[in-house]
């Protein structure tokens, strides 16, 4: 019983959320974005990462730099994130790296990306794209077979 | 050992980032709503997506009957109406309510009543409430409690939804949103809604009525720089005890139909730099006939009979056009945010009859001159981080008001200083004092007491002081609130005043609440208020509710209190407004759910006068009632 008492107080401790003012700008659901970005991207290559983000927003900066080596160019990095609208020029050839994208219609229609975290019905969600992932011969985990999709 | 191999597992399945239970957290997160909180705008309270599905709130007035230093009534009309604690307002000014950026206040009387009234929550993400004026960094019309409400975001959702509601008292309610979002970064959100409503009281043996129907539209369309909001509502009910000098009208409807456009543009990479455009076009319709005669302060002449009409409609439009531009930027410790805002309205009578006991038709048109406004504002905010733990915040706003008619053009220097002070992270303080006036609307002037049409604003001088302790799963907040007014606007039965004295009232606030877990929290709040007049609200209250889940079920309860009061020879008891609710989840996107609304059918009860307040009576303001409803997403 004792165990048990220990056990939810550990519990509730490590649960705890509260907070007094949120003074600072509010960066959880970025840090967690980052989180998921940084498991996915040391699972798809097995070198250093190093990041870029079109367009990074200062905020973006701090978060990811935390996870990651941030690349100032797309021709230096060898894992891109596109989370936002940008022109197709604006990016690098996909040769040597990585796409990643936050827009489920732009996985689809364009063959650059080999997965998507995006929302859908107020659930986050990640998919890859089986036949992108031979193409580039990245090999995942197996617990990420989940998230893997045959279209 | 064994003890240490098992806290060993359970902190590592804690702690474990993979992706599911990142996913998990990713979700859990964006459910607390926490993304658009500004505590530098007053003291906040927020209403969470997780604490709304908890909690079955369903319609905006579950949340706000709540709130403490608040007042929630049903007025003559049968619409809701909210007023400060210890008074009762026929329609109120003091509150601003928000559809995203866009404000929803009527143009006429700045109630949200009669269009925006208990709005559904299928389509809203989270409410924040502001106790505080906050007009200093929107730019918008002056008020005490600000209500912005936060629809879902096209982005996250990408679906359907169908809710569907029905009650015990044959109310109904289906509403459909669904949004999308392309390749090309844009996304659009759309919310439909018809409700069908139900609500009777009696009163001296006849039935008060306010059934009707509602339709309402959203859409939010946008990318990262441009946002578009369009509503659109269609209210068409009876008007409960209207304006019948007996408070039994023969009959009377109030239609109103109420849209408007909304667009932003955030230029510049860091988006400093922001404008806005708005319209808002309100077609608003009365119509009452009563053979005991109507209580029409405007055309009443008290010393000729003949000026009582027994039957009278009229059709009115109001226009509200904004536009707004902001600039934010930072310089070393300061952020500052500068803007300017122009905003008119217009307020055209198409149609005003009455008829008299001996059958005169008269056409009143308008009754005065004032028809048209234009407030100009100027504001600045400067935010200055003094040490890591300590924020200055210094807001002023000057509105000036042009006004045609005989009303005196004015204008108001508001002024707002402030502090919040964050020593640990276990506490926190804020304080702040705010100077701000509440000018009257187009109604306060048509109903304003004859000998005195002149109507000035409201002065009011606010002092605040929070503090919040947290501890591990705790957190325990007192609030202190010190108000002086001035110029105070009173409806008095024969028409608005300012009332000659400096009105005073103080409010002390508890609140605790204990999260057992991510689901389960338990949540008590009690405050006590003084005010200087003739008490004829509430000036007590409080709730308890505890809200948590179990693998396919979430389940409720709460109890909210206000303290009864004597006014007039009548005994308003306390009331005691007891609900609990569960909901099944079938799957993660089919879920059905019941709730029981004022089991104690001890309800919060409003006062009513007749024959310009020679007498007085109260009514309650709601039933004891099931709700059934189900939620389909796809």
């Amino acid at each position: 019983m004792r165990i048990l008492i220990l056990l939810l107080t550990l519990l509730s401790f490590l649960v705890a959320e509260n907070y007094t003012f949120l003074v600072q700008p509010y960066s959880k659901e970025i840090e967690l974005e980052a989180k998921i970005i940084a498991e996915i991207a040391n699972a798809s290559l097995h070198s250093k990462i190093r990041l870029f983000i079109p367009h990074m927003t200062e905020m973006e900066e701090k978060v990811y730099s935390k996870y990651f080596i941030l690349s100032p160019k797309c021709e230096t990095a060898n894992f891109v994130f596109v989370n936002k609208n940008i022109e197709k020029e604006a990016l690098c050839d996909n040769e040597n790296r990585l796409f990643f994208t936050n827009n489920y219609r732009k996985l689809l229609s364009d063959e650059k990306y080999f997965g998507a975290l995006f929302w859908n019905k107020s659930r986050p969600n990640i998919v890859f794209i089986h036949k992108r992932l031979e193409q580039k011969a990245i090999e995942l985990p197996k617990t990420f077979d989940q998230f893997v999709e045959n279209f | 050992m064994k003890i240490i191999l098992l806290l060993g597992l359970v902190s590592s399945l804690l702690f474990s980032d993979s992706l599911d239970a990142l996913l998990q957290e990713y979700k859990s997160t964006s459910d607390n709503s926490l993304q658009t909180v500004n505590e530098k705008i007053g003291h906040v309270v927020i209403y969470s997506q997780k604490e709304i599905r908890l909690m079955q709130y369903t319609k905006l007035n579950d949340i706000l009957k709540e709130l403490p230093l608040f007042n929630i009534n049903t007025n003559q009309f049968g619409l809701t109406n909210y007023s400060l604690t210890g008074s009762k307002t026929t329609t109120s000014g003091f509150f601003r309510f928000f559809i995203n950026d866009h404000e929803i206040s009527s143009g006429y009387d700045q109630s949200t009543s009669l269009s925006w009234g208990d709005l559904p929550l299928d389509f809203v993400d989270h409410v924040e409430i502001y106790y505080g004026e906050s007009s200093f960094s929107f730019g918008n019309e002056t008020g005490i409690y600000f209500v912005r409400i936060y629809t879902k975001s096209a982005l996250k959702e990408n679906s359907s939804e169908i809710n569907s509601l029905i009650t015990s008292k044959g109310s109904r309610s289906q509403s459909l949103t669904h949004s999308s979002s392309f390749e090309n970064g844009w996304s659009y959100l759309m919310f439909l809604n018809q409700e069908q409503i139900k609500q009777t009281t009696i009163y001296n043996g006849t039935k008060l009525n306010s059934n009707g129907t509602k339709q309402y539209l959203y859409l939010d369309a946008g990318n990262e720089n441009t946002k578009i909001n369009i509503g659109y509502t269609d209210v068409s009910k009876n008007n409960y005890a209207g304006l019948a000098l007996d408070a039994t009208p023969e009959s009377g409807k109030s239609l109103s139909k109420d849209f408007f456009i909304n667009y932003t543009y955030y230029f510049l990479e860091d988006k400093s730099l922001k404008a806005n455009l708005s319209i808002d076009v309100n077609d608003r319709s009365y119509d009452e006939a009563n053979a005991q005669g109507i209580g029409l302060i405007p055309v009443i002449n008290l010393a000729n009979g003949l000026t009582i009409p027994k039957i009278f409609n009229e059709d009115l439009r109001f226009v509200k056009t904004n536009a707004y531009l902001s600039k934010s930027f930072d310089i070393e410790d300061n952020s500052f945010i500068a803007a300017v805002n122009v905003k008119n309205k217009t307020y055209d009578v198409q149609n005003r009859e009455t008829t008299n006991f001996i059958n005169q038709t008269k056409n009143v048109g308008a009754y005065n001159s004032f028809d048209e406004e234009t407030i100009s504002s100027l504001l600045f905010q400067d935010s200055y981080q003094l040490r890591n733990d300590l924020i200055l915040v210094a807001n002023t706003k000057l509105d000036y008001y042009d006004r045609n008619a005989y009303l005196k053009d004015s204008s108001e220097t508001l002024l707002r200083l402030g502090a919040i002070y964050t020593p640990t992270e276990n506490w926190g303080f804020k304080s702040f004092y705010t100077q701000t006036a509440l000018a009257p609307s187009f109604y306060n002037i048509d109903y304003a007491d004859k000998s005195t049409p002149k109507l000035k604003s409201q002065q009011y001088h606010i002092y605040t002081l929070e503090g919040v302790y947290t501890e591990g799963n705790s957190k325990f907040g007192v609030t202190f609130d010190h108000v002086e007014i001035d110029d105070f606007l009173y409806l008095s039965p024969i028409g608005f005043i300012n009332i000659d004295h400096k009105i005073k009232t103080d409010g002390l606030l508890f609140d605790y609440e204990y999260s057992f877990s991510d689901r389960d929290k338990i949540h008590l709040n009690y405050y006590t208020s003084t005010l200087s007049e003739t008490i004829n609200n509430a000036t007590k209250g409080g709730f308890i509710k505890f809200m948590g889940g179990y693998q396919k079920f979430d389940y409720f309860t709460s109890l909210i209190y206000r303290n009864g009061y004597e006014y007039l020879g009548l005994d308003i008891p306390d009331s005691f407004d007891m609900s609990l609710g569960v909901t099944y989840h079938v799957t993660k996107d089919f879920s059905y759910s019941i709730k029981a609304n004022n089991i104690l059918d001890r309800s919060t009860q409003s006062l009513y006068f007749t024959n310009f307040g020679r007498n007085f009576f109260a009514l309650d303001d709601n039933d004891r009632s099931v709700t059934f409803s189900i939620r389909w997403v796809f």
